[in-house]
């Protein structure tokens, strides 16, 4: 597969290592009410998506940047990759 | 005081070189190697007059190149800096960044081609040794990535010139490696 870096365009996937669904970038406030049920949900609960799916993937051989790549399940087309410090700010933009 | 023998990557006192046909490889040991990281907010500093680049690029001449790492993180190469403190010039020319001294942590090899006009030696070097659009490896450009399964930093200073740099503790597989492609490329087809 090849992963299309935001910043250094077309890799191998050998460079990269996957850390997990992209959902992982919003971790829920630990203060909150009902934090227990959230963290527990948080954790251990996951999608397991036949077709287009998000993920975190970390650019290990490389500038060890943190991607989203979106990829589909069932083909393992590639449809697209952006900084997952982008992602998280745009989440944070939200939450706030 | 103790009289200590500094030693290369390779355990030797001298720096190790190899020549096969067009290609010759030798080990730099007097380069010095410090990584600079900037602060969130912080403004790009421009350490020993050195223009930071931006993804993929170098900048710089021979006496001292900056490389970018990754998104704000860059190595600057220091010639002939090995003997002294160069991650503590750098910390000074650079006082908002986080600056580390690397210079012992990475084995760095020059790989040099000799009747290249066109770079076509290193061209076909470079097709053997690493998983990329060779446009991302063009004279003027620099990419961290892999060689053999050993994470490696590379820098095409000139069509004709190519500097790698590999982690030290595993440098004598990078050797072995680097030194089989050349001897295989340098066999007359």
């Amino acid at each position: 597969m090849i992963i299309p870096h935001p910043l250094l365009g077309p890799r191998d996937s050998q460079e990269f290592t996957i850390m997990g669904d992209a959902k992982l970038l919003a971790r829920p406030d630990g203060l909150a009410d009902g934090a227990e049920a959230a963290f527990f949900d948080y954790l251990y609960l996951r999608d397991n998506p036949a077709g287009l799916h998000r993920e975190l993937w970390y650019h290990e051989q490389g500038d060890r940047s943190w991607l989203v790549v979106t990829r589909d399940t069932l083909t393992h087309e590639i449809l697209g990759a952006e900084l997952a410090s982008d992602v998280a700010r745009r989440l944070a933009e939200g939450a706030a | 005081m103790t009289d200590l023998i500094p030693t290369t990557a390779f355990g030797t006192t001298t720096a190790r070189t190899a020549t096969h046909g067009a290609l010759s490889m030798a080990e730099d040991v007097t380069t010095a190697l410090a990584s600079v990281a900037l602060r969130r907010g912080a403004d790009v500093p421009v350490p020993l007059g050195l223009p930071l680049p931006g993804p993929g690029g170098w900048a710089g001449a021979d006496g001292a190149m900056a490389v970018c790492m990754g998104p704000d993180q860059w190595l600057i190469l220091g010639a002939d800096g090995a003997g002294g403190d160069f991650a503590a010039d750098i910390a000074a020319a650079a006082p908002d960044c986080s600056v580390t001294e690397q210079t012992d942590g990475w084995v760095i090899l020059d790989i040099r081609s000799k009747d290249d006009a066109d770079g076509a030696p290193m061209a076909e070097l470079l097709t053997r040794l690493v998983n990329l659009d060779p446009a991302t490896l063009a004279p003027g450009r620099a990419t961290r990535s892999q060689t053999g399964h050993l994470g490696i930093i590379a820098l095409r200073l000139a069509p004709d010139r190519l500097l790698l740099l590999g982690l030290r503790s595993a440098a004598e597989s990078l050797w072995q490696h680097l030194d089989g492609t050349l001897r295989r490329l340098a066999v007359p087809r």
